[in-house]
């Protein structure tokens, strides 16, 4: 039998909250309301500001003017600590139980009272009747590391009820549960609101669950927000125009009609999966033709970083196959270069390039073991490729304080171009991009993109992963979007409905 | 060989075996809670040896073996200390660190312990745990130190403690997810510290029971690596200090057998005991290294199993 | 999030702006950090000598005299620098592709013991020995190299922690080596402590033209110099270098990992097999316990100092094989135990390490970090 916990759920408001990092506004005039026993959904694309204004709140950091009203009174909290001693709680992406401990040991000593000696039988029998309060189960003497991340992160809801937390702040927790599971727990934490012993923020991208088991919503875009309401109401043509903005199409680069061919690049039914073996790719299968651009949309999380892996080797591949002009194609060197397959990963500095290496060292690494650079004996010219790196600093104009800098000087934009030297300085068959302009500053980002076209011009096939939709939808000839590991038909892109690709990216 | 002397043999064995484990299971429970709080110290024969320096120079000049050990404590603490608090700084090579020290201990250890080498120091009495039997050579072998008992209960209190305290758990948590510890605001540097240096203590109590009661000399070849061995013996007993007593008494016992057989007469066996232990671990961590199962008790921010 | 510091509010310091004129200036950091570490551990040292109530002026001017000052105390040096050369290398070369390996003690001690078994029906047969050398050099560098390279097959295919691993193999070949020196390959000779036979006098490696140092010490120079060159110079170095600075961009350039490493292994294996063949073809003439001095231990100091620098682990060979020379000559006119050289050594190493954490940290030494304008 359910017994109900004490009605106690807060109310919180946002007022006015701007936060300015550098020269970026991550929140620009910021006012939520929430109203106590409401299930609040916060929606908005990846970098709209979502995270920032929830870390905000928890006082991870201060906000640099408005105001954060809890239960009407005003609250500035200097550390999460002071947060949750409020009763304001929140489920991260990532989680926070210990792998080795079990359930029971997680949840006592994430008390701030946890005893010196503990005595498990009383703690045991206060956890089993704490449990039997709660809406949802797991079991206390397991392993987390036997759980299941549905399980995770039900036990991560079940610690902030546990340590008394009546605001619960949730950042896409269904994104690691089954569909089953995730309908189980936001319909058991929608009950608990009704009964007004919560209240609840939820971050999410997935339409379906906010219709329904929200009641109210917010949408963030670049910071402000976009629009509110009820969620059962508001349709979610209405929600994801807010998110995603006005459907006039930016304007889209100059591109070269190609005849089309048979694709160049095949992906069929390629799998892989994370550690704990869950299928982060699911038979994901796509063909790209010589002289377009693919691109692929999403939400980041869905599996498009697991992809990028895979195609570049450094994730194995666990079901499915890559073949190039149609023969098999492997991420190994000799195949890299037979069929010329070129990357430009994310992150570079973390993906493509050794930091304390110097520019003209990391622009080699295509062409190091090859004639010119390398002689008889496989030894290295040290002047060629001095040269080689001075006439591609000079051509893609990367601005360093000289080739023999290590490449972590350089700024964020010089990277990229160092990156975009050595990949693309040659002849291009096939090409795979990745968000090559996070974090980018405008003229960076435009020479970025007139490259990318530049190759698509001349007839590479280029696979562009990115979740920046405008990127996608200014470059790409054809969009698929990917959730959950799948992908959707790809259609082209000229004509594109922006609200269809949004309802997408939020859950087939 | 008749049944009684194959029973002397076996006793002088067993005997053996707890008095080479000793040492072994102080430096491996202290190894072990440095482990266990994610950092890893290749050190500990430098503890061990200057421990035992440390130990028999103390009771030597205060005439109590107790004191010496107490005192070898403390040097293996202040090594220990300052190894955890190098460790903590960024960008610095905890296994150079280890190594580093290993060499300042035995350093250390030989160029204060010239003027102890020959005297005799007292030693730690043993208690005879031989009395039962009526042959002078078995109540000589079953000659057993107390600080065997010592480090049994001191594994049991381990082990209790590791499951049911709020520093135990405290200290598995930061051994096992650095980013959770750090999320409930946990100090991780200080616990890190606080573990490295009672390992470090732990490992000079071994040290001294080397010097004091077995082989109960002080001379520039007292350890034959048992520090190092400790590390692999950790990792042999999966990180649980129970198990870390039956892995000293096993690795304890090949080395003991060696010399046991020798003196029968028996000689092929002796290296190929001595290297038992090792070729054992080896198999564990092989056989283990891409086991799921196997991965999970090793702490998760230990370096050498990430 | 953007860092709150931006190079138009800190000047750029004097060796920035130096490093922006002269390309070779870079070198300055990794110079000047282990530098100040020697003179922080020269410091540390001194310290300790005055509070034992020993003069630190005598120590230094000792060591200088016992290792630098005259021809005999120089060869006395380079006689000992000689196999922390080689075994220096076997663990710079694995460090350089991220690996650490500790391995190169068992891999000297079993490469010294396959040196003095060969030779034997070599020797019996008749073959001259110009032939034998060589051959019992190749077969001493190519057990070490399967010895190391085991630890990083099983780093490639199983994925065990490579420090460990080759820690254990260390123990285990200095058994397998004991087991065989006393048992199938004892020389009924040796009645005390227990050796091979002993190498006939035309099979021992003899000393440079002249000098008391034996070619053991041209060897190590030799091949520090071609491995640097294999390192900087050649493909198959900068690959390695690429795999052991960012795994994932050497996978993502299609190299093959795994071999790159089991290739590195096994050429620190080699090195060290070479330093056994040596031991025992120049030193002892016969393989024993005395194979296992701790050569390959001290040899890890030698590769830290040097920076994992393949060239410089030259200079470092020697500057500790100085220290070890005077070792004596400070026992015997201080009155300090020889140990006083193990100490200056770890204190060395301690600090050389804990400078490690300012690399990057020193304004006045490193890059000022670029910023976009946007």
């Amino acid at each position: 039998m359910t017994q109900t916990l004490a009605t106690r759920a807060p109310s919180l408001q946002t007022q006015g909250v701007i936060k300015v990092f550098g020269s970026m506004r991550a929140l620009d005039d910021v006012s939520v309301s929430i109203a106590p026993g409401s299930f609040h959904a916060l929606l908005g694309e990846n970098g709209a500001g979502k995270s920032t204004l929830v870390k905000c709140i928890m006082g991870f950091f201060e906000a640099d003017a408005g105001a954060v009203l809890l239960d009407g009174k005003r609250v500035s909290f200097h550390s999460p600590r002071q947060a949750q001693a409020q009763g304001i709680g929140m489920v991260y992406q990532h989680f926070t139980l210990v792998p080795c401990l079990t359930a029971a040991e997680n949840l006592v000593m994430a008390r701030a009272d946890a005893p010196r000696v503990i005595n498990w039988r009383n703690e045991t029998r206060a956890l089993e009747a704490f449990m039997d309060h709660m809406p949802f189960r797991v079991r206390l003497d397991r392993q987390i590391a036997d759980l299941s991340a549905g399980e995770k992160q039900k036990l991560e809801i079940l610690k902030l009820l546990y340590l008394d937390q009546r605001f619960l702040i949730l950042d896409e927790p269904t994104s690691v549960m089954t569909p089953a599971e995730a309908d189980e727990v936001l319909s058991l934490l929608r009950a608990m609101a009704e009964r007004g012993e919560v209240t609840v923020l939820m971050i999410s991208h997935k339409f379906r669950e906010v219709k329904a088991f929200c009641d109210s919503f917010t949408v963030l875009r670049r910071g402000r927000v976009t629009g509110s309401g009820d969620a059962r109401a508001v349709s979610v043509a209405e929600m994801s125009r807010m998110m995603i903005g006005e459907t006039q199409l930016r304007s889209r680069a100059p591109r070269l009609a190609h005849a089309s061919a048979a694709p160049r690049l095949v992906l069929d039914k390629v799998c892989a999966e994370d550690e704990a073996g869950r299928k982060v790719v699911n038979g994901l299968s796509l063909g790209v033709v010589a002289g377009e651009i693919v691109g692929i949309a999403g939400v980041s999380g869905n599996g498009q970083s697991a992809l990028v892996e895979v195609l570049a080797g450094q994730r194995p591949m666990t079901g499915g196959s890559l073949s190039v002009d149609s023969a098999p194609f492997h991420p190994c060197r000799a195949d890299l270069n037979r069929f010329r397959v070129f990357g430009l990963p994310e992150e570079p500095l973390r993906n493509a390039l050794v930091p304390r290496m110097s520019v003209a060292e990391n622009m080699a690494f295509r062409s190091f073991d090859k004639p010119p650079l390398a002689g008889r004996f496989g030894l290295i010219s040290p002047a060629r490729l001095g040269a080689k790196a001075t006439d591609l600093i000079r051509r893609y104009n990367v601005k360093t304080s000289s080739a023999d800098a290590p490449i972590e000087t350089l700024s964020g934009g010089n990277v990229q171009r160092a990156v975009l030297a050595r990949e693309l300085s040659g002849d291009v068959d096939v090409l795979i991009v990745a968000n090559p302009c996070f974090g980018l500053d405008f003229a960076s980002v435009a020479e970025i993109r007139a490259q990318i076209m530049d190759q698509r011009n001349r007839g590479a096939a280029v696979l562009l992963i990115s979740e920046d939709l405008d990127e996608i939808l200014e470059l790409s000839d054809r969009i698929a979007v990917m959730s959950e590991g799948r992908l959707g038909d790809a259609v082209p892109s000229a004509g594109a409905d922006r609200a269809e690709i949004g309802r997408q990216m939020g859950g087939h | 060989m008749s049944l009684v002397d194959f029973l002397i043999v076996f006793y002088a064995m067993i005997g053996g075996a707890i008095r080479v484990s000793t040492p072994f299971l102080f430096v491996a429970l202290g190894e072990c809670l440095t482990e266990k709080s994610g950092r890893i110290n290749l050190g500990l024969e430098g503890n061990l040896i200057f421990g035992a320096m440390v130990a028999y120079a103390v009771s030597y000049t205060s005439g109590s073996p107790w004191l010496g050990v107490l005192a070898a404590g403390g040097a293996g603490l202040a090594l220990g200390a300052a190894h955890g608090w190098i460790c903590k700084l960024p960008k610095v090579n905890d296994i150079a660190v280890g190594l580093a020290f290993m060499s300042l201990g035995t350093g250390l250890a030989f160029f204060f312990g010239k003027p102890y080498i020959q005297p005799s120091a007292p030693r730690l009495s043993s208690l005879p745990m031989g009395g039962w039997s009526g042959n002078p050579q078995v109540q000589q072998a079953l000659q057993v130190n107390p600080l065997f008992f010592v480090g049994i209960g001191l594994a049991v209190v381990l082990w209790w403690a590791l499951r049911n305290t709020r520093a135990g758990l405290t200290l598995r948590m930061v051994g096992d997810s650095a980013a959770s510890a750090r999320a409930m605001g946990l100090n991780i540097d200080l616990v890190r510290l606080l573990a490295t240096a009672a390992g470090g203590f732990l490992a000079g109590v071994g040290g001294a029971f080397l010097s004091l009661s077995y082989p109960g000399s002080w001379n520039e070849g007292l350890s034959s690596g048992q520090g190092l061995m400790a590390v692999a013996l950790v990792i042999f007993a999966r990180w649980n200090p129970l198990r870390c007593v039956l892995a000293a008494l096993l690795f304890g016992a090949a080395g003991a057998l060696g010399p046991s057989l020798q003196a029968v007469g028996l000689n092929w066996g002796y290296h190929f005991f001595n290297a038992a232990p090792y070729i054992l671990t080896l198999g564990i961590m092989v056989a283990s290294a891409r086991s799921k199962s196997a991965a999970q008790e090793a702490p998760r921010e230990l370096a050498i199993m990430k | 999030m953007s860092s709150a510091s931006s190079p138009e509010t800190t000047p750029p310091g004097i060796v920035t702006r130096l490093q922006e004129r002269l390309p070779e200036a870079r070198l300055i950091e990794p110079l000047i950090i282990p530098l100040g570490a020697l003179l922080a551990s020269a410091v540390i040292f001194s310290v300790f000598l005055l509070a034992l109530g020993k003069n630190p002026v005598t120590f230094f001017s000792l060591i200088w005299t016992g290792g630098f000052s005259s021809w005999f105390s120089v060869q006395n040096a380079l006689q000992r620098a000689a196999p922390l050369i080689l075994t220096g290398l076997a663990f710079a070369i694995p460090a350089r592709i991220g690996l650490t390996l500790l391995g190169a003690e068992g891999a000297l001690v079993l490469g010294g013991l396959t040196a003095a078994v060969v030779a034997l029906p070599l020797q019996a047969a008749g073959l001259p020995a110009l032939l034998i050398l060589p051959l019992m050099a190749l077969t001493a560098m190519a057990v070490g190299a399967v010895w190391m390279g085991l630890a990083g097959w099983l780093k490639h295919a199983r994925g065990v922690n490579e420090t460990i691993s080759s820690l254990l193999l260390t123990y285990i070949a200095i058994a397998i080596a004991s087991f065989l020196i006393e048992g199938p390959f004892r020389d009924p000779g040796s009645a005390n402590k227990p050796s091979t036979q002993p190498l006939g006098f035309d099979l021992r490696v003899s000393e440079m033209f002249g000098t008391s140092v034996h070619w053991g010490l041209a060897a190590g120079l030799v091949l520090a110099v071609l491995l640097w060159l294999v390192m900087t110079r050649s493909s198959f170095g900068f690959a390695a270098r690429i795999a052991g600075g960012n795994l994932r961009a050497a996978q993502g350039q299609g190299l093959p990992v795994g071999r790159l490493m089991l290739a590195c292994c096994a050429i620190a294996g080699g090195c060290a097999g070479l330093a056994g063949f040596f031991e025992v073809a120049a030193i002892h003439g016969q393989a024993n316990a005395s194979l296992a001095a701790g050569y390959g231990f001290a040899g890890i100091l030698v590769a830290f100092l040097a920076r994992q620098n393949p060239l410089v682990v030259v200079p470092v060979a020697v500057l500790i094989g100085a220290l070890d020379a005077s070792g004596g000559l400070v026992q015997r006119r201080m009155e300090m135990p020889d140990a006083t050289m193990l100490v200056l050594q770890a204190v060395i190493f301690l600090t050389l390490l804990v400078s490690d954490t300012f690399y990057g940290r020193l304004p006045f030494l490193t890059y000022q970090r670029g910023e976009d304008r946007s």
